[in-house]
């Protein structure tokens, strides 16, 4: 009956008639038939990621049509770039980006689980069960999933450095960095533990800055507790390290004030031209006393000056930056304690802040200099700065700092945890598959389903890291239910122990929590359609 | 010898009429109530549509679905607008409402192909419409008491919640719901719930904020230097640009003398401090205008330990009005503590990747925020539109304190008493009625087509059940079976049925009275294209 409704239609006489604006141009499927295409099209995105799950996981190079390379593993940066076209592809492209922002981690898990469960849901469906059951099914599992994961978390000693890089290890192991996991991992707990607000468990992530720059080995990225800005002096005579240095924060250009409203300024005599050039020499002598006077040593400007300026600025001793861009104007006022100046006419002593050093880092041959300013009174400002033999691998590991920020971020919030390895959704399968049987009505068969769906992240991990899955997994699985310990995961890097708190490796209970409940939505949603109407020019792949 | 032929349209008007003419356009309406009737009840699935700008909706609501469908068949139109009707005036039902009047529709073609003139059709409807709404009137239960009509709230909403994406937390939606109605005065003014959507995290952590929030907005640098919690906030809501900037538009100096200079620049810096430091004297420590508020300004306000939002939405400035008291300043030059907002809790939060603004325990707390949470975008925006649907519904229950039981039963009903009715009816109106009658038991049909059920069995034990007397028996679908449906508490506001069928007779009535459509040349746009064939 609904196949019909979209073609042409005639009426008596036989002529034909449109009921919608240019209907002949849509393509419409329905019932059954448009469940299955949503279903094919969200695995295949999830198949493309599937791979790069785990410590084992591989990376994929995606060229944009711009010719720029991105190497990453990322699931959240794959999703993103591979520029999805298919409506449904599209929500999974969305699926993985609001883990990204909810969470940060875990962006790869969460597709490939979404992924199973529609090829889960495509067999129930193939027995001729309603899809809004299976998605209620689903709805009932889940829950009962996250309330497995709620009683084998463990709680988690966040005041405990050395637990928490452990934890940032877990994050990064899958990505480029691991060469110097655990300096990574430092680098990440200490960034947000010096700007986490343990007490109201925020972490603001715009007081992290991370810089990069060509050159270098990755083992040579630090975290700078402090700020680094990519511009130098303005000035090459001017001092190149600077000791207690009172920074004067300016937002206003060294040159005479302009009024905003439109103006002219008539000049009809020489007398009035030399006054002007005066006045003009006076203002810049003016403003340079008022810093100087102010007792500031370093003067960071938001705009710039020019070269006369420069030059008098030299001639007076006082150092300065200019063309800083207003982020790190704010983190720089927010580390040294400064206040921004609008005015120099408001310049005082109070408004300044301090710095115990500031320096120019220059690196190898090249002329490349930045200017890093350390020992700031308030450690609520840090950057991490990467450095790597090229762009794509600094990018690659700002992303993966990133996930190991999110991480610690999370942990922060909810000290909670469980174990990775698969062994979490390995424990939440198999009492979900318990329950099963204790249910009565069709949801049963969702159930199963639901428990197998979770089986697939052991699965992948254990195939992404060389074992033979099916071996592996019903090995796994016989301990779990044998001893009763739900930290046995899939042993990925080889170190000899299924016990994933021995191994270490450790995600959070709120990443998990958030994986499958996103996941269960999602499928949820694409189960619920069961009518498209795309217009039929743009090409999409059915 | 040959007649001048007579032109009387311009050339290529599509004129029909007659017969065939009704019969078509009831065809036309049925296709419409086609592509929708899946969505109907718990077990409906939903619509995607892609427009041709590549934008993707995935929606259950019957409104939405026809709008974005963008019918062009003239008769076929009235029945988009007696959806868009049903969802201004009730906001749910708008699905069931298109589906009964093409019911009604096909129920008459039979008697409009046997010649019947559509007239004697359209005034024996009208009749048994007048008829249904005084049983509807007759079985409606009048819910009295607070506590009770809480409840009464609840389940109303949670009935609508439950064709929804979000049927399986229902209860928990419903609750909140009810909660934001309440907070709203006399007049339970729409715009006083604000919606915000935030992607990411699970539909649990969707929350009620009695009071408002809002995304942070852009922000200058200087802004992380501002508090971000205070508690007895005043806020002072302006509608004025704080920037450094020219006061006029086109004005022009003409300086002559270079120490001019100076004081114009001066002069500048002074009108904005001046606008600075009355808002400063007037006690307000949260600053928040509509238009932006520059560096200059956020780097002042942060030195005194206030906090300012510029470019704040009209809509959250005006909740934030009526939650918090106080007005919207258009100049500070009357500023003081009268015209601040005052609050009890303000503070900053990261929601998803947003960070959000909040404003508690407001003085007046007659608005309210729903933030909702989420997967994917699509998501959140069907969650937004079942929740809309919800909160009409329990607005309009609010006044109108009658229910029925939803599931059919109430269809059920209607459609027995009409049917015994009839029989008391001498002529030709007795099949009429009959026919009207037999049309509300399309929506218990196509409930149990949707849910996979076998709807000429499900029927039968209906009617069987409705002839014993009970009147309440309807479909169960979580169950599967047939049972009664006020014990079951699947209920609806009496509102939103009388409201259906009323719009879904008059609908029927209108395209049954139409005999000739006269369709101009769609002239081409801008003439640039004259000789288009098929326009």
């Amino acid at each position: 009956m609904a196949q019909s409704s979209a073609q042409l239609l005639f009426d008596e006489s036989g002529q034909p008639f449109i009921v919608m604006r240019e209907q002949e141009n849509q393509k419409r499927i329905t019932g059954v038939e448009a469940v299955k295409s949503h279903i094919l099209a969200a695995r295949a995105v999830a198949n493309t990621l599937r791979t790069s799950l785990g410590p084992r996981g591989l990376d994929k190079m995606l060229v944009s049509p711009d010719g720029d390379v991105t190497i990453t593993n990322d699931g959240a940066t794959i999703m993103e770039k591979m520029d999805v076209q298919h409506h449904v592809a599209k929500l999974m492209v969305e699926l993985s980006k609001s883990q990204d922002h909810e969470i940060g981690d875990g962006t790869t898990g969460v597709v490939v689980l979404a992924g199973a469960l529609l090829e889960e849901a495509e067999k129930l469906i193939d027995r001729g069960i309603h899809p809004i059951k299976i998605a209620d099914g689903f709805d009932l599992a889940c829950k009962k999933a996250l309330e497995t994961l709620d009683s084998i978390s463990d709680k988690f000693p966040v005041e405990n450095r050395e637990r928490l890089v452990e934890t940032a290890q877990t994050s990064l192991g899958s990505k480029i960095v691991n060469r110097s996991l655990r300096q990574f991992a430092e680098i990440a707990v200490d960034a947000v533990l010096s700007v986490a607000d343990i007490e109201s468990k925020d972490v603001n992530f715009e007081m992290i800055k991370m810089e990069g720059k060509v050159g270098g080995r990755l083992e040579d990225t630090i975290l700078v507790k402090g700020i680094v800005i990519d511009k130098t002096m303005s000035h090459p005579q001017m001092p190149k390290e600077l000791k207690n240095a009172k920074v004067a924060i300016l937002t206003c250009p060294f040159e005479p004030p302009k009024p905003k409203t439109k103006h002219k300024l008539d000049i009809t005599s020489t007398e009035d031209f030399k006054a002007l050039r005066d006045y003009e020499r006076e203002t810049f002598e003016t403003m340079i006393r008022q810093v100087k006077e102010s007792g500031a040593t370093l003067a960071i400007c938001q705009w710039g000056f020019d070269d006369e300026a420069n030059h008098l600025l030299q001639a007076n001793d006082l150092p300065a930056v200019r063309w800083v861009g207003g982020p790190e104007i704010e983190l720089l006022a927010i580390a040294t304690n400064a206040r921004i100046v609008p005015r120099f006419s408001e310049l005082s002593k109070e408004k300044l802040g301090t710095a115990g050093l500031v320096r120019e880092i220059t690196f190898g041959a090249a002329k490349d200099r930045m200017l890093s300013i350390e020992q700031c009174p308030n450690n609520k400002a840090v950057t991490i700065f990467v450095r790597g033999g090229n762009k794509m691998i600094i990018d690659e590991a700002k992303r993966a700092l990133h996930d190991a920020l999110c991480v610690i971020r999370n942990l922060v919030r909810d000290s909670r945890i469980v174990y990775g390895g698969g062994s979490a959704e390995l424990a939440a399968a198999i009492q979900v598959a318990k329950e099963a049987d204790r249910i009565d009505g069709i949801e049963q068969y969702a159930f199963r389903a639901f428990a197998d769906a979770l089986e697939s992240i052991p699965m992948a991990l254990a195939e992404n890291s060389g074992l033979a899955p099916i071996d592996a997994l019903s090995d796994l699985k016989a301990k779990q239910i044998e001893t009763g310990k739900s930290s046995l995961g899939i042993d990925a890097v080889f170190a000899g122990t299924n016990d994933m708190k021995e191994q270490k490796v450790i995600e959070t209970l709120l990443s998990k929590r958030e994986q499958i409940s996103l996941a269960t939505q999602v499928v949820r949603m694409i189960l619920k359609i069961d009518d498209v109407r795309v217009p039929d020019d743009e090409r999409m792949g059915y | 010898m040959m007649r001048p032929p007579i032109i009387l349209l311009k050339d290529g008007t599509e004129n029909k009429q007659g017969k065939g003419q009704i019969i078509s356009n009831i065809n036309a309406c049925q296709v419409v109530a086609d592509s929708i009737r899946t969505t109907l009840g718990p077990r409906g699935l939903d619509k995607l549509i892609v427009d041709s700008k590549g934008a993707t909706t995935i929606s259950n609501d019957g409104a939405t679905i026809l709008k974005l469908l963008d019918i062009v068949f003239p008769a076929a139109s009235t029945m988009v607008d007696i959806a868009r009707s049903q969802d201004a005036e009730v906001g749910d039902g708008t699905t069931s409402v298109v589906v009964l009047a093409a019911e009604i529709l096909k129920q008459m073609k039979p008697f409009i192909e046997d010649g019947v003139h559509p007239q004697l059709l359209i005034r024996a409807i009208g009749k048994a419409c007048e008829k249904t709404l005084k049983n509807l009137a007759d079985l409606e239960i009048k819910i009295n008491g607070e506590t009770e009509l809480r409840e009464m709230l609840v389940k109303c909403a949670a009935t609508t919640l439950s064709s929804k994406l979000v049927s399986q937390e229902r209860l928990f939606f419903a609750n909140m719901i009810v909660d934001a109605v309440n907070t709203l005065d006399a007049h339970l003014p729409l715009n006083m719930i604000g919606i915000k959507k935030v992607n990411g995290g699970n539909l649990h952590e969707s929350r009620l904020i009695k009071g408002v929030a809002f995304q942070k907005a852009f922000s200058y640098a200087g802004f992380e230097m501002q508090p971000k919690k205070y508690s007895n906030v005043k806020v002072a809501l302006l509608n004025i640009e704080l920037e450094l900037k020219a006061e006029k538009e086109n004005a022009e100096m003409r300086l002559t003398n270079v120490s001019d200079f100076q004081a114009v620049v001066d002069a500048e810096w002074n009108i904005l401090y001046d606008k600075l430091q009355k808002i400063h004297d007037s006690g307000a420590n949260v600053v928040l205008s509509k238009l932006p508020i520059g560096d200059v300004a956020t780097q002042w306000f942060a030195d005194r330990d206030m906090f300012c939002a510029g470019r704040i939405p009209q809509d959250d400035l005006d909740r934030l009005m009526s939650a918090c008291g106080g007005s919207v300043l258009t100049t500070v030059s009357q500023i003081d503590d009268s015209v601040l907002g005052k609050c009890g809790k303000f503070y900053e939060q990261q929601v998803g990747s947003e960070r959000y603004n909040f404003f508690e325990d407001c003085s007046k707390a007659q608005a309210c925020t729903l933030l909702l949470r989420g997967g994917a975008e699509q998501f959140i925006a069907e969650t937004e539109r079942s929740l809309h649907d919800a909160i009409m519904i329990v607005r309009r229950a609010k006044k109108n304190d009658s229910i029925v039981a939803g599931g059919g039963a109430i269809e059920m009903e209607l459609s027995r008493l009409i049917r015994e009715h009839s029989k008391g009816i001498e002529g030709k109106d007795q099949a009429f009625w009959m026919a009207y009658g037999q049309a509300f038991e399309i929506i218990p049909r196509q409930l149990c087509q949707n849910a996979g059920l076998d709807a000429l069995d499900v029927l039968n034990k209906l009617r069987h059940r409705h002839a014993q007397g009970e009147k309440w028996a309807g479909i169960d679908i979580h169950r599967e079976a047939v049972g009664d449906n006020l014990v079951a508490c699947v209920w609806e506001p009496s509102i939103v049925k009388r409201n259906a069928i009323t719009a879904a007779t008059e609908a029927a009535c209108l395209v049954l009275s139409i005999d000739q459509t006269v369709k101009n040349v769609r002239t081409p746009s801008g003439g640039a294209m004259p000789g288009l064939p098929g326009q």
